[in-house]
């Protein structure tokens, strides 16, 4: 009994030396994020660097993007989360309603030096005069073609609507019936629409002001015959049919990687991983969004792609302030980091960036495509759970043949302002 | 027994105990309580009463289409499941040359069948483009589309889950070598055949593990999350979405955990009077060694 007394008394002494070693100001953190095996990577090298400035020790937790919103949300409710944190926008409606669901960002502003960022950027991480979260980088939905197929079919590169839909026949007659000059489903069917309801009556899905639906239900009615129009042109492959290959995201779809599908509107920020599979030769490039005739605005999908939050429950939140900042606004952090997060939205990391030409100039390109066109502004409650599943239910029923235009544009919509009470 | 082993017992089976308490009785005890809440997972439930079963059963058509497509998945599954399950069994029990090889190859789908990677090749395997459509093409017909139609998803969801048969067919495999074999040899001396030996003694004599086969596979496929989630998610046209996955795209994907909690609860509440009906119909069709039936 007396050796085992013995053993435990050492094992308790030695396990905590560390703690009564540690320094007042070094503090022991995580830091969770979601990605790919670049950002990984990256993030975890300047981690080790921006923790040795300040002598904290960041343990980090990182995941694909599925999945890491169900987990960030048990651990938020279980009082678990890391003490920095990748959160994405469209996630603050629904973890922060009143601003308080994260460290206010604004008692540190004497750590984080926040004149780096524009007001509008702020204002995005900013819930209930709260600052919830730093913008990372600006994202959005750009178009992006393959010019290899559009130049084989001798057909250029669309301008407008009306270009995209007349390059169907024209490749296909060229190359084959399997040529397809665009792509879209599901999500990216829904994006679609948007932009086109939006660039038409210039007002974007979620009216800011009142939390419903902006738009009437002939506007939404038109957005959705358009897609049909799409489908029923040979611009894009119908619903059924993308259902049919088993919704195989776009990097993973043999008919994108042999440039079978000859355009996207995607993300600017995904354009090395749908880049990446097309067959060698072929050359993807991200150009300006469609116009139509008497658009009212170029309507632009842009938001902050993704904000960095620091925990309220961190028990260093200075400590937690510290990295944040340096990961951000530090020099060395931003080289190491580059654009694995996009074009960062700090000026001092995006100038250190330029000045050492870390930035593919495709990239610059795809981010000029989303930073200059106009938009009426996106609410993050376009991304509303209860928001993409009524849209998406019905809009696939649409697609399907099961119900009308007009019916299926007051579903969505009543759908979505009953989801939405009380927002 | 002496003083100090008097508890010894129960000082083995405590972690059981303190698990199944912890892990299992009180999460089951919580979401009851739960499924009367409105709980977002961010701030503290707030009761409401009956309003997520009243919502469920009034206004909630997604519910009643899931909980259909759940009892046609179940009722086709199970059955479809236990009989092929029976007729390799039954297979297997030959006296055939490298028949421990073949059995180890059948029961090996049930080991990865409820796998994600199972669930991705199974995506690949019956893509537009798959191999499935390739051998069609071969001898002569049209590919399907069996994803993107609603009415073959769920028939090729089922297939996963068919052949996924392994661990019944290994309880009836064990059932079928306890069966006394002079019992054969008599009906076969009276005549009859290998059919009729098959309905009038092996059938009677293995109903007890027939039973158990029924109860389980039941309650598994009630609960089938994996491959309908990963290779359909759902769709088309919500025809593969089951309960399940109703449950967790409820509480995780749309935060409303009360309401996640009412269905789960509407579930194990079909499950068990399920389970009571097969109880009490066991009376009329499963034998037990010394039934005094006629």
């Amino acid at each position: 009994m007396k050796t085992l007394i013995m053993t435990a008394a050492l094992f308790a002494a030695t396990s905590l030396s560390p703690l009564s070693l540690s320094t007042a100001s070094a503090a022991n953190l995580r830091m969770s994020w979601w990605g790919s095996d670049d950002r990984h990577i990256a993030t975890q090298e300047a981690l080790k660097i921006c923790g040795a400035k300040f002598g904290h020790t960041i343990a980090p937790e990182f995941t694909g993007f599925q999945g890491h919103q169900e987990k960030v949300a048990t651990q938020l409710a279980g009082r678990t989360e890391a003490d920095i944190m990748q959160i994405n926008w469209p996630w603050l409606p629904l973890f922060s309603k009143s601003g308080d669901g994260f460290a206010d960002l604004n008692q540190f502003k004497d750590i984080i030096d926040l004149s780096q960022w524009s007001k509008s950027d702020l204002d995005d991480g900013t819930v209930k005069g709260k600052l919830n979260g730093i913008s990372v980088s600006t994202t959005g939905r750009v178009f992006m073609f393959n010019k290899t197929t559009y130049d084989k079919a001798g057909v250029p590169i669309p301008k407008t609507w009306d270009d995209l839909i007349a390059a169907a026949p024209v490749m296909k007659e060229k190359l084959g019936k399997e040529y397809f000059p665009f792509e879209g489903a599901a999500l990216d069917a829904r994006l679609v629409v948007v932009l086109r309801t939006t660039q038409k009556t210039g007002k974007d899905l979620i009216d800011p002001a009142t939390n419903k639906v902006a738009w009437t239900q002939a506007e939404l009615a038109e957005g959705l015959k358009f897609y049909q129009t799409l489908v029923d042109k040979g611009v894009i492959e119908s619903w059924k049919t993308v259902a049919a290959g088993g919704n195989k995201p776009l990097h993973e779809n043999q008919k994108w990687a042999k440039g079978q599908i000859a355009g996207t509107y995607q993300w600017d920020s995904t354009y090395g991983k749908i880049a990446t599979p097309m067959e060698k030769g072929q050359e993807l490039v991200p150009v300006k969004l469609l116009t139509i005739e008497g658009a009212k605005t170029d309507g632009v999908y842009r938001k902050p792609s993704m904000l960095f939050s620091i925990s309220k429950n961190s028990k260093d939140p200075k400590a937690a302030a510290q990295v944040l900042n340096c990961l951000l606004n530090d020099p060395e952090a931003a080289k190491i980091l580059g654009a694995t997060r996009g074009i960062p939205s700090s000026k001092v990391a995006l100038d250190t960036l330029n000045k050492e030409g870390k930035v593919k100039p495709v990239q610059l390109e795809a981010y000029k495509r989303v930073m200059e066109p106009t938009s009426p502004g996106v609410s993050p409650l376009n991304e509303h759970p209860r928001v993409t599943e009524v849209f998406d239910t019905n809009f696939e029923a649409y697609a399907y043949g099961q119900q009308s235009a007009e019916d299926t544009a007051e579903e969505i919509i009543a759908g979505i302002n009953d989801a939405l009470t009380g927002i | 027994m002496s003083g100090d082993n008097r508890f010894m017992g129960l000082i083995y089976l405590s972690p059981y105990i303190l698990g199944l308490m912890v892990f299992t009785a009180l999460p089951f005890l919580a979401s009851l309580y739960l499924s009367f809440t409105n709980y977002n997972l961010m701030d503290a439930p707030v009761f409401t009463g009956l309003a997520n079963y009243i919502k469920l059963f009034t206004a909630d058509r997604t519910f009643r289409k899931s909980l259909w497509v759940t009892l046609i998945y179940v009722f086709t599954t199970v059955p479809l499941k236990l009989a092929f399950a029976l007729f390799m069994a039954v297979i297997l029990n030959y006296k055939l040359k490298f028949i421990n090889v073949f059995r180890t190859a059948y029961y090996v789908p049930s080991i990865l069948g409820g796998s994600i990677a199972i669930a991705v090749l199974w995506r690949y395997i019956f893509a537009d483009v798959g191999l499935v459509n390739m051998g069609l093409q071969l001898i002569g017909f049209e590919p399907v589309n069996w994803f993107g139609d609603p009415t073959n998803a769920l028939f090729t969801i089922t297939l996963l889950r068919l052949w996924q048969f392994g661990s019944a067919m290994v309880i009836f495999l064990a059932a079928l070598q306890s069966i006394d074999k002079t019992l054969y040899e008599a009906a076969s001396i009276d005549g009859a055949g290998k059919w009729t030996g098959f309905v009038y003694i092996t059938l009677p004599l293995i109903t007890p593990v027939i039973f158990f086969n029924l109860i389980m596979q039941m309650v598994q496929a009630f609960q089938e999350f994996n491959g309908p989630y990963i290779i359909t998610q759902g769709g088309p046209l919500k025809s593969t979405y089951l309960l399940p996955i109703y449950i967790y795209d409820e509480a995780f994907k749309r935060f409303d955990m009360g309401y996640a909690s009412a269905i789960a609860w509407v579930l194990f509440v079909i499950i068990m009077a399920l389970t009571l009906i097969a109880f009490w119909s066991s009376r009329h069709w499963v034998y037990y060694a010394g039934d005094k039936r006629g």
